[in-house]
Order: structure tokens, then sequence, then C-alpha cells
């Protein structure tokens, strides 16, 4: 008697779970449509023949002609390529510099006393308080005076000294053993091979997680390709995919085979390092 | 020790340089600047307090105003509580979870302006977006064309980008919530709703608070998606004060005025800043 009960309770709160289990599913997949479709209806927007209308009802997903010639017709006739090749350009020199800057600048505040580090520290943290979005007419004014209107490296400058960077990397450099520096030294080390040759190796891992942040914000940076470049020629894929959108040089098939392109590299590079995306993730939501 | 002085300013040399030219004297120089008249090909002259009386009866900074706050108040309160629903919900064991978490993150990681293009499309008359309100009766909506739903859309797109974001930062304040506490409370006979107003919201508190704060500051700054997706448009529905920085600057040329709007911009999140540290200041101590 006493036992079927015990039973009938456990049979309740499996189905119990188990229904929590489907509702939770239903809810997951739900959302999941929510985040995905917009690219799934752009891949297929790509994919559409120009004598398929993009807006039917019902929407197709799936096109009735399948075909490449829109990625043809943006990689041979428009200028994709070029765009392509700058934002490769722009990002490589935006990583390279961040990372530089940011571990250079970190070694000295975690590791060394002298006089005014604290107040440095301070000025730096400040800074991120200063958003970029006030103060974008001065930087024009000088990027201007410093002839970097139109290049790379107007563009590349602004955003390179990542105050939340260098706080990352001094926190990694906080936590090596002073040990490591001292026999460094007693085998006649200088300073710069402490650091590379000794310190860089132990922040390895906290220097991956400023590359991928890095890497996201120089590859999709837009409001000073936006406001500094104006040759055609110069533009990465997002100015140059806002752009086209725009002047109805491309075909909205066109922009979104643009689109899908862009978002190759980012997928790619997500993908392989899924990982260190949480970490990055987590890592910058640290900073409040 | 053998470091010196010279050694930590040699190694801190870059950092500081690029700081004092991109952000500090920025800073000091877009307040000067508010106070002056100033077209780019003559200098700078100075006007005292004129642009802020021009702007304070500017119909059009008030309804940026207007906007950015709306904006701010559709974006952080739906971001702050659907990203904490989504983490409970992706915090159980389940076949397949991580996938669903990395299916919510992608879309923080594409560039805005592809973001912006791919909802225009999802968002046209005839778009996907319509498609499945018609398959509940509603719509047609003009979504992204009319005033009165052009903000909101603009405001779907930033919750559908940051939603994963959100998700996995409450997710790693989650994991530390001790697994006792639900477990006393599952003893104790309380539901699911129940287990977390219980435990998890008050255990979450500071991160709440957090990402409140940080999607806050975002929408203050917000300014590529209603470029992209709407122009400012339509008639000014979308024109946040970032926005009209960017246009009285660049397609206006009237330097001096937009210096006002951005040191006002300023002033504002640095506000919001304040009130946060001192908020969490309290906090801390009770």
């Amino acid at each position: 008697m006493k036992n079927t009960s015990i039973k009938k309770r456990k049979r309740k709160k499996f189905n119990y779970r188990l229904r929590g289990k489907i509702v939770s599913y239903i809810v997951l997949t739900l959302i999941a449509v929510f985040t995905i479709v917009p690219f799934i209806w752009t891949l297929s927007t790509a994919l559409k023949s120009a004598n398929e209308s993009i807006f039917s009802i019902p929407p197709k997903i799936i096109p009735v002609h399948m075909t490449l010639d829109n990625f043809i017709n943006v990689w041979t006739q428009l200028p994709i390529p070029l765009y392509l090749w700058n934002s490769v350009i722009i990002t490589f020199w935006g990583m390279l510099l961040t990372m530089a800057i940011a571990t250079m600048a970190g070694y000295p505040l975690a590791r060394m006393r002298f006089k005014g580090r604290d107040f440095v520290f301070l000025i730096i943290i400040a800074t991120m308080m200063i958003p970029v979005e006030a103060t974008m007419i001065p930087i024009y004014l000088i990027l201007n005076k410093m002839n970097l209107l139109g290049t790379f490296t107007g563009v590349i400058l602004p955003t390179a000294v990542n105050a939340f960077g260098i706080f990352l990397m001094r926190q990694a450099f906080l936590g090596i053993p002073r040990e490591m520096e001292e026999s460094a030294i007693i085998d006649g080390a200088n300073i710069f091979q402490i650091w590379w040759k000794i310190l860089l190796p132990q922040v390895k891992p906290m220097l991956a997680t400023l590359g991928i942040l890095s890497f996201i914000g120089a590859w999709n940076s837009f409001l000073w390709p936006l406001i500094i470049l104006k040759e055609q020629s110069k533009y990465p894929l997002t100015l140059g995919l806002y752009r086209l959108e725009g002047a109805f040089e491309a075909s909205t098939r066109e922009v979104a085979a643009g689109s899908i392109i862009a978002l190759i590299p980012i997928l790619i590079v997500f993908l392989l390092l899924q990982r260190h995306f949480v970490n990055a993730n987590i890592s910058s939501s640290i900073k409040g | 020790m053998i470091y010196k002085t010279r050694h930590a300013w040699t190694f801190l040399f870059p950092a500081i340089l690029l700081l004092l030219v991109f952000s500090i004297i920025p800073i000091f120089w877009v307040i000067y600047l508010g106070f002056t008249d100033y077209n780019v090909f003559t200098p700078p002259s100075w006007v005292g307090i004129e642009n802020y009386e021009k702007l304070f009866n500017d119909p059009k900074f008030w309804a940026a105003l207007k906007n950015t706050i709306l904006y701010w108040v559709m974006v952080t309160p739906a971001i702050t509580i659907l990203s904490l629903l989504l983490a409970i919900l992706v915090n159980q064991k389940l076949k397949a979870i991580k996938a669903y978490q990395l299916a919510y993150y992608f879309p923080f990681l594409v560039s805005v302006v592809i973001t912006a293009l791919l909802w225009k499309w999802m968002f046209a008359t005839d778009g996907m977006f319509n498609y499945f309100f018609s398959l509940i009766g509603i719509g047609p909506i003009k979504w992204l064309t009319s005033q009165s739903t052009a903000m909101i859309s603009v405001a779907i797109v930033t919750v559908w980008q940051g939603l994963g974001y959100y998700m996995l930062i409450y997710l790693a304040g989650l994991q530390s919530v001790s697994k006792e506490l639900y477990e006393a409370a599952e003893m104790d006979g309380a539901g699911f709703w129940r287990k977390h107003w219980h435990v998890t919201l008050p255990a979450m508190r500071p991160i709440i608070f957090f990402v409140s704060v940080i999607s806050t500051m975002g929408a203050f700054k917000e300014f590529t998606l209603m470029l992209v997706m709407t122009n400012g448009g339509p008639v000014n529905a979308t024109t946040t004060l970032v926005f009209l920085v960017f246009k009285e600057a660049f397609e206006n040329i009237n330097m001096g005025y937009a210096s006002a709007i951005a040191t006002v911009l300023f002033l504002l999140v640095l506000i919001i800043t304040f009130i946060n540290m001192k908020i969490q200041g309290t906090d801390q101590k009770a």
C-alpha cells in the first residue's frame, strides 16, 4: 500500500520533470528561431536569382531557383574583395596595436613601484567613462591636424588604446609570482627580456582574451571609417556594405551576399574558439 | 629590484600618449568648443553660452533627448529581465544546451551594420517579421516606416543583439549560486517561480544591477543602428542625441553647436555613472 503511493509520487515527479523538459525545449527552440532566422533569411535572399522576388507571401526560405550569381557578381563587379582586404588590414593593425600597448602598459602598473603609479592607473580607468561618441568632434579635428583624414592610420589610432585592455593585462601580470622575475634578473636579463621572455608567456590566456575582444571590435569598426574615410577604395566591409545598400549600385540580393561574406570570418573564428569567446565575454563583464 | 622609474614610463609611454591625444584632450576640447561658433574653415570664435541658449529652445534637441530616453526605457528593462530569464533557462542540464547558448550569443559578434541590414529586410512590409505576425492575425505593420513603431523596431534589434551577451554574464553568476540553497527551497516545497524569486533574485542582485547599468550606457551611445536602419527617421522619430551630434557636426558642419550637444551627452553619461557608483556603494554597505 505504502509502496505503491511512493511509486505513484515518483512517477508524478518524473512526469513533472519530463513536462518541464519538453516545455524548456520548446521555449529554447523558439528563441533560437528568433536569433537565427535573420541570418537564414539573408542567406536565402543571397541565393535567390534576379527573376525571383525577394518578398513574397508567404516568404520562401528555400529559393525556387537557387543560384550563386549574386556571390559571383559581388566578387567580380562590386569592390567587395577590396573592402574585404581593407577590413583585414584594419583588423590586423588594430589588434596588434591594442594588444601591444595594453601588455606594455599593464607590466609596470602591476610589477613596478614608482611615483605616480596609482595616479596614472586611476586616470587610465577614469578614461573608460569618456564615451567616444561625445569626443568624436575633437578627435576628428586632431586627426585633421595630423593629416590623417582618409587614412587607415586615422581609423586605427583613436581606438588603439583600450583602457579596459590595460586593466585586464595589469590583472594578469599581478598574478605572477615574484620569483620568476628575480631568477631572471640573477641570470642577467634586461628589462625587455623579462617582459618579453619571462612574463608574457605567463599571461597568454588573458592576451588571447584581449585579442578576441579587439578582433571583434576592429573587424566590426564602423564609426571611424564612416567619419574619416571618403575614398571608396579605402572602405572596410562594414562601411562598404552600408554605402552600397544606400546607393542603388547593388541590388538587395547582392548586399545580402556581401553581408554573408562579411559574416564568414566571424563565424569561423567563433566556431574555432568558442571557449575563449565565453571567457572573453565573462572577463569583459568584470569591468563594472 | 632593478626596476627604475624610467623603465616604467617607457612602457607606459604609448598608452599615455594615445590616451592624452584621443581621450583626455578631446573631452576638454569638446567642452571648450561648446562655447564657440566653429565651422572648421575659420577659427572658432567664443560665443559664451549662446549654443546652450539655442539648445534649450531647439525642439530638435528636446525631441532627440526624448527619443534617447524612450529608446533606453524600451531596451534596458527588456534586456535586463529577458536575458536573466534566458540564463535561468539555459542553466539546466539538458542535451545540446551548449549549442543553444552559442546560437543565442552569436548575434552579439555580428557587426552592427550587418545586424541593421539583416533586420531592415526582416522588417520590410512584406518581410519575414510581418509574416510571423500575420500567422497570428496581426498586421501588416510598417515597422520602420511609421513614426510610432520605428523606435520599437530598433529596440527589438538591440535586444536581439545583446540577449546572448548578457545571458552569458548572468550564467556565470548563476553557476556560483550555491546548489544547497535551491535544494533547501525545494525541500520547503517551493515551485519553479518561488524558488527563483527567493533564491536566484537576491543572489543575482549585483549582476542584475550591473547589466542594467551597462545596457543603459549602451543605450545612450547607440547610433549605428539608427543610421543604417532609419537614418534617424521617419521624421526624426529615431534621431537620438548621438545621432544629432553626428548630423550637426558632419553634415551641417556646426562643430560648436554639435559640441554643446556632445557635452550634454557626456554629462548625462557621467551622472548615470555616479548614481550607479552611489547605489553600488550603499549596496555593499548594507
